[in-house]
């Protein structure tokens, strides 16, 4: 009973339904104490975290660290550019520089997939996955699921489309996993030349018309389009990306019925979403910033009652 | 190690088809690195050394046609010396060298040197020149004068050829004088970040693939350039499905070609790699199940000539790292062979792997095919096909650890060879 059946977080597919369930549950506690006037518990108050952030992030790292706060951890932030450790430092020996501090827990994002795994069996601590390249990011998928649970009740048959740059995305990855482990049914939607060849493989449908994709589904998650990440031209340009994908009052208003929208964020306000959209009840956005505290707080938690301390 | 000048293999059942004993059980007297002798009994002198094993066996010298010993330039990964000990050990008695791309071998001094490399081990080597200099893809090297030096044939290895023109005009110039260009066909512009075959386990894991296109795209082109020509190839190493049935198309129209594949594409898959296990991280990528039962027959039809061990050394340092940023490519040369005789034993025949790792690639590369008949040179390899034992750090001797089966229980063990007047037995 509450308890989870791994020791670390890396990947949506080391998960069982009851951990899911286990973790939900626990950010349900969560979500409720961070709503009080005191939002913060002494649990994890003798136990330090280290966010070795290798890659830009804003949201996720604040969101970690909050949900670290919230449970009376000590942290330890560090942040590097991963061009400036690949030329000096590995990343075993960068975190086992860490971890001789006395650290007991790493939360992790890194641009290289795999980068999570590799650390977990590396080094003699638990780990969790925030992010690694192209790979994972199965703390947002688990509160993207949260999320959508809470608005739906169940995911149990409901039909979710991700929509956008699924080729480099590590949220459509998890999503996938996450989505498909919850019972729901799983679209993908995007430019032809960012779905991967065989994703139908995974057990997804793939669309590439927006409209007949939002027609089919109860709930999308639009995905950010990574602007940064353009070293090859996959569409020729912004402006016909947002012809074709993005998502506009017209659209959602020529559809008969209401459907939920997710982003991950940051979103790219006029390129794959509206503000009109991204503002409109229909979205959950920050519904889902507010449950990633609590579900990260949940998995911190779990994680750390598994830790083998002396 | 030189010789005892007189050596007796006691009872050892001879894998040769050239020979009239394949398939018997003889005692062999070599004699100052010649079979003197092969008979159902021949009683030892004084002086002789008797090699006497259990249910052993002997075939002709095994040759490791793809070896990446990576001297002059990054010894630190593995010298001439250490690789051909590693070779020996593995039971071959002849190497391919792949060429050094970092300096390039593309000039008559460079195959010399390879060439003159003392070492003491029973291993002929055989380098291999570059196409184009500096492996620039861009201007032919001097071929005929490495070919004069003793280069076996021609490639520019892990650089594909991106230029069709420079490669339809080596094809051409190689012909007058009867030399090979070995293709390593990767097409690397559909796929620049590719890290593992793209198919639904790359998919799964996120990462960038390698689709067998990649593959199939220059195999394609190289044999249309050949067949223009009217020269001749070999594909070093072959992966998917589709590529065998190309070459076996290919090779019914009588176009003068031949592949090889590794013995690892014959033994794992892209599956292996879950959990991103970078020791199986290689190029060409390990495709599908499919691909690797297509590869399988390939060989039992004859369609691919050649089992390589795609031997390619990195020190540690460089592979401690996430999977990405780990280079492709294991070491393989000492456990090829003993790897074919574990895994692949309900799959091949031993006369099968003995002609696709010892007689096939020697008559590719036109150099003499040794036999087990007497008044040869003696140029053989003992084993069998039974004994346990662990391939590990101890017994390793590549200065590389790079291996997916390091600390792996092997069945079939190579117990020496001999090479002329050199001979190289552990017992």
């Amino acid at each position: 009973m509450n308890d989870l059946s791994v020791k670390h977080l890396l990947s949506i597919n080391d998960l069982n339904e009851s951990d899911i369930d286990t973790i939900f549950k626990t950010a349900d506690s969560f979500k409720e104490i961070i709503n009080r006037p005191i939002k913060k518990v002494p649990t994890l108050r003798d136990i330090t975290i280290a966010n070795l952030f290798f890659e830009n992030s804003t949201r996720t790292k604040l969101s970690f660290e909050l949900a670290e706060k919230r449970l009376s951890a000590d942290i330890l932030n560090f942040s590097a550019s991963s061009s400036s450790v690949k030329k000096g430092e590995t990343l075993v020996d960068t975190a086992n520089n860490i971890l001789s501090m006395k650290v007991d827990l790493i939360v992790m994002r890194h641009p290289n997939p795999g980068a999570a795994n590799y650390l977990a069996e590396n080094t003699n601590t638990c780990v969790i996955n925030a992010g690694d390249g192209t790979n994972e990011h199965p703390t947002q998928a688990l509160l993207d699921c949260y999320s959508i649970k809470e608005r739906h009740g169940s995911l149990k048959d409901l039909k979710v489309v991700i929509i956008g740059d699924i080729k480099h995305s590590r949220v459509a990855l998890s999503n996938i996993y996450a989505l498909k482990k919850l019972g729901a049914k799983v679209m993908v939607c995007g430019p032809t030349t960012l779905i991967p060849k065989f994703i139908h493989k995974l057990g997804v449908d793939v669309e590439h018309d927006l409209l007949k994709a939002l027609q089919w589904c109860d709930v999308a998650n639009m995905l950010r389009i990574q602007l940064e990440r353009q070293d090859i031209q996959y569409f020729p340009s912004i402006r016909e990306y947002v012809k074709q994908f993005g998502l506009n009052h017209e659209v959602i208003s020529s559809l008969n019925k209401k459907i939920t929208i997710l982003h991950p964020g940051p979103i790219n306000r006029g390129v794959e979403i509206t503000s009109e959209v991204a503002d409109s009840p229909n979205s959950i956005i920050l519904d889902q910033v507010e449950n990633g505290v609590a579900i990260r707080m949940a998995i911190i938690y779990l994680l750390a009652g598994k830790l083998n301390r002396a | 190690m030189k010789s005892p000048t007189e050596i007796i293999l006691k009872q050892v059942k001879v894998i040769d088809p050239n020979s009239a004993y394949h398939n018997k059980k003889v005692d062999i007297l070599v004699d100052n690195g010649v079979i003197k002798k092969i008979s159902n009994k021949i009683n030892p002198a004084k002086d002789q050394k008797l090699i006497e094993i259990d249910k052993s066996f002997v075939c002709p010298g095994l040759m490791d046609m793809s070896v990446d010993f990576q001297e002059p330039g990054n010894e630190q990964k593995e010298t001439i010396n250490s690789g051909v000990k590693a070779a020996a050990a593995g039971g071959f008695t002849a190497v391919v060298l792949q060429p050094t791309l970092e300096p390039s071998r593309d000039k008559l001094s460079d195959i010399v040197y390879c060439k003159e490399k003392k070492h003491q081990y029973p291993v002929d080597i055989f380098p291999i020149g570059a196409i184009s200099k500096n492996n620039n893809g861009e201007e032919l090297a001097e071929m005929y004068d490495m070919h004069s030096a003793g280069a076996i044939a021609f490639s520019d290895y892990k650089k594909p050829i991106h230029k069709s023109g420079l490669l339809s005009r080596a094809l051409l110039y190689v012909k007058n004088f009867n030399g090979l260009i070995i293709s390593h066909p990767y097409d690397d512009s559909i796929c620049t970040d590719g890290q593992m075959h793209e198919g639904v386990t790359s998919t799964s894991m996120g990462l960038p693939g390698i689709p067998s296109l990649a593959e199939e795209l220059y195999i394609n082109r190289d044999i249309a350039l050949t067949n223009y020509n009217e020269s001749k190839i070999h594909f070093n190493i072959i992966s998917s499905k589709e590529s065998v049935q190309k070459i076996a198309d290919s090779k019914n129209d009588k176009i003068n070609l031949s592949c090889g594949t590794s013995i690892y594409h014959l033994i794992f898959n892209d599956e292996d790699l879950k959990g991103f296990n970078s020791n199986f991280k290689m190029i060409p990528p390990l495709r599908t199940k499919e691909d690797q039962f297509a590869l399988i027959t390939g060989i039992k039809e004859g369609v691919i000539d050649v089992i390589t061990s795609n031997h390619q050394p990195h020190e540690n340092e460089i592979r401690e790292v996430e999977f990405p940023l780990s280079p492709f490519g294991c070491i393989g040369t000492q456990i090829a062979f003993p790897m074919a005789l574990t895994y692949l034993k309900d799959e091949l025949d031993l006369e099968t792997i003995v002609k696709c790792m010892s007689i096939n690639p020697r008559s590719i590369l036109q150099t003499d095919i040794p036999v087990i008949e007497e008044g040869f040179m003696a140029n053989l390899t003992v084993f069998d096909t039974h004994t346990n034992w662990e391939f590990n750090k101890e017994n390793n001797f590549s200065l590389s650890e790079n291996s997916p089966l390091l600390n792996t229980k092997l069945t079939g063990k190579v117990h020496g060879t001999i090479l002329g007047n050199m001979s190289n037995f552990s017992t």
